[in-house]
């Protein structure tokens, strides 16, 4: 892996742990809405966005693969 | 409660965090933008900062010198998306700092928003000086310590021995300290003195004992009359002045060089010598009745490679006294100590205090960062790398080539000797060269 390699893939992973932020925070707000500290709604729109999260993550994850396949196949040729 | 300023450009995230925050009791303003948290700043104090290290407009730290610049200084907590951003924020910002790396979690946030403030704040300054003077708490040096106290409480002569550099002086002034005596503490130097005067420097001399005695002289057992009297090097004395000294041991009066009176001395000896016990005792360099006259008490002073834990309490005391007689504010930080702690220091104290302060002169005045040589090199020691050449996580390859090249500059390029050296034959020396594409075909 060249340098300029890793250095988009950081900005990659960067990218990617932002949803995993999310995700980890709207866990805890489930939790709190679990333990009737906070409205159950919350829970509802929490997991909502979760999902969401995930998705996104997703995005990013595949969006690297692909960006560094084409790096792979470029040097190939 | 608190209040506190989140700054973070992340909308989904910082909401959620104020959710969390207020329910832990505290009043908490967001900040999506490093111009946004400026302008909280003017309006509002808060006690502690949240602070995502990456902003739309700049770097967190950026924020670090206006803080510095408010009235109250709010504690701040970097959130980092990186673990491996730590140490570099570390560096940049000093040890009073606590992180968060992403992804947080509740107990995170209620972690760093309970932690005590003045915990960071009382461990960097007081380091205890032992009778003033001493520093050191590895269970060595406690040793030490209670030597010197029963010591001091007798008026026994000491015997300190240790290698160059350990603090042989330092204990002496400690002992004469804790002993509490009326009389002065008098030091000096039996390897400094030619033959035909260490007579006068210990004993004193009258008017014209000699050519050049233009006065009459007190002698160190005088002036350390009820003191302390400290015999460094002691070892060094000519073997043929030794019975003179034993005589006032002995029979504790002196006559001055060129003199005929006697008289009567008081005081503790306090003798020191970097030879051990045994060369000591194979070298004839001191007398055996000298000997245990000054040895009643001997203590042996640790090496500091026997106590490396001290290295920081001493790094960072020499580093003060640096700071405060240059009006620097130079600090370490944790990585540089372990550095230090690596080494062996084989000038002990003495050579971790012109390292501290040749690193001190050496660094940028304008930064508080210490900047350290590659190398921690003494003449009088085996070159050591501050990093360590042996780490895990290399190949034997690796380290192999490192080795082959390293024995090869030894033995200026030789490569029959060096092969002899590695333990393989000039073939497979050739063969590796090769293979590292150093070597051209018709060179083997």
């Amino acid at each position: 892996m060249t340098n300029e390699e890793f250095s988009k893939m950081s900005v990659y992973v960067h990218d990617a742990r932002k949803p995993l932020n999310r995700i980890s925070m709207q866990a805890e707000l489930i939790k709190m809405a679990l333990n009737g500290d906070i409205p159950t709604q919350k829970a509802v729109d929490a997991l909502d966005k979760i999902i969401a999260s995930s998705k996104d993550c997703s995005n990013t994850l595949s969006e690297m693969t692909s960006e560094l396949s084409e790096t792979v196949s470029d040097s190939a040729k | 409660m608190l209040t506190v300023l989140l700054v973070d450009d992340d909308a989904e995230f910082t909401e959620v965090a104020c959710t969390i925050i207020e329910f832990l009791g505290h009043d908490v303003l967001t900040a999506a933008t490093l111009q946004e948290a400026r302008d909280w700043l003017q309006k509002e104090t808060f006690d502690h900062i949240l602070l995502d290290f990456m902003l739309p407009d700049g770097s967190g730290a950026h924020l670090f010198d206006e803080l510095d610049m408010l009235p109250k200084r709010p504690r701040v907590t970097l959130i980092t998306g990186h673990p491996s951003v730590k140490s570099v924020i570390k560096g940049l910002c000093g040890p009073n700092i606590d992180y968060l790396v992403k992804p947080i979690q509740r107990e995170d946030i209620e972690a760093v928003l309970s932690r005590k403030p003045e915990k960071a704040a009382p461990k960097r300054d007081k380091i205890e000086k032992h009778f003033d003077l001493l520093i050191g708490e590895s269970p060595a040096m406690q040793e030490l310590y209670k030597l010197i106290s029963r010591v001091s409480k007798t008026s026994a002569n000491v015997m300190l021995l240790g290698e160059s550099g350990v603090g042989k002086e330092v204990v002496a002034a400690a002992i004469h300290k804790a002993s509490d005596s009326e009389g002065n503490y008098i030091a000096t130097n039996c390897g400094a003195f030619s033959k035909e005067l260490i007579a006068s420097e210990l004993f004193g001399h009258e008017k014209g004992a000699f050519t050049g005695a233009v006065g009459r002289k007190e002698g160190v057992f005088e002036q350390a009359e009820s003191g302390t009297l400290f015999l460094d090097e002691i070892t060094e004395m000519p073997i043929d002045m030794q019975p003179n000294l034993l005589r006032v041991l002995e029979n504790k009066v002196v006559i001055r060089v060129g003199g005929t009176k006697t008289i009567p001395v008081n005081c503790r000896v306090v003798s020191a010598t970097n030879r051990t016990m045994e060369e000591i005792a194979q070298s004839k360099v001191l007398r055996e009745d000298i000997y245990f006259r000054l040895a009643v008490f001997p203590i042996t002073i640790p090496p500091l490679r026997d106590r490396k834990e001290d290295i920081t309490l001493l790094a960072k005391t020499f580093i003060e006294e640096f700071n405060k007689d240059n009006n620097a504010s130079f600090e370490w930080d944790e990585a540089q100590l372990e550095t230090l702690k690596a080494y062996d220091w084989p000038g002990n104290v003495r050579e971790l205090r012109h390292f501290v302060h040749r690193a001190a002169i050496m660094s940028d005045p304008e930064s508080n960062a210490l900047e350290l040589p590659k190398t921690i090199e003494s003449p009088f020691a085996q070159k050591q790398s501050t990093t360590p050449s042996l780490q895990a996580g290399r190949t034997i390859e690796d380290v192999e080539k490192e080795l082959i090249y390293a024995t090869l500059e030894k033995v200026n390029g030789n490569k029959t000797m060096a092969a002899e050296m590695l333990g393989i034959s000039t073939k497979t020396l050739y063969n590796r060269l090769h293979a590292y594409g150093d070597l051209s075909k018709d060179e083997q």
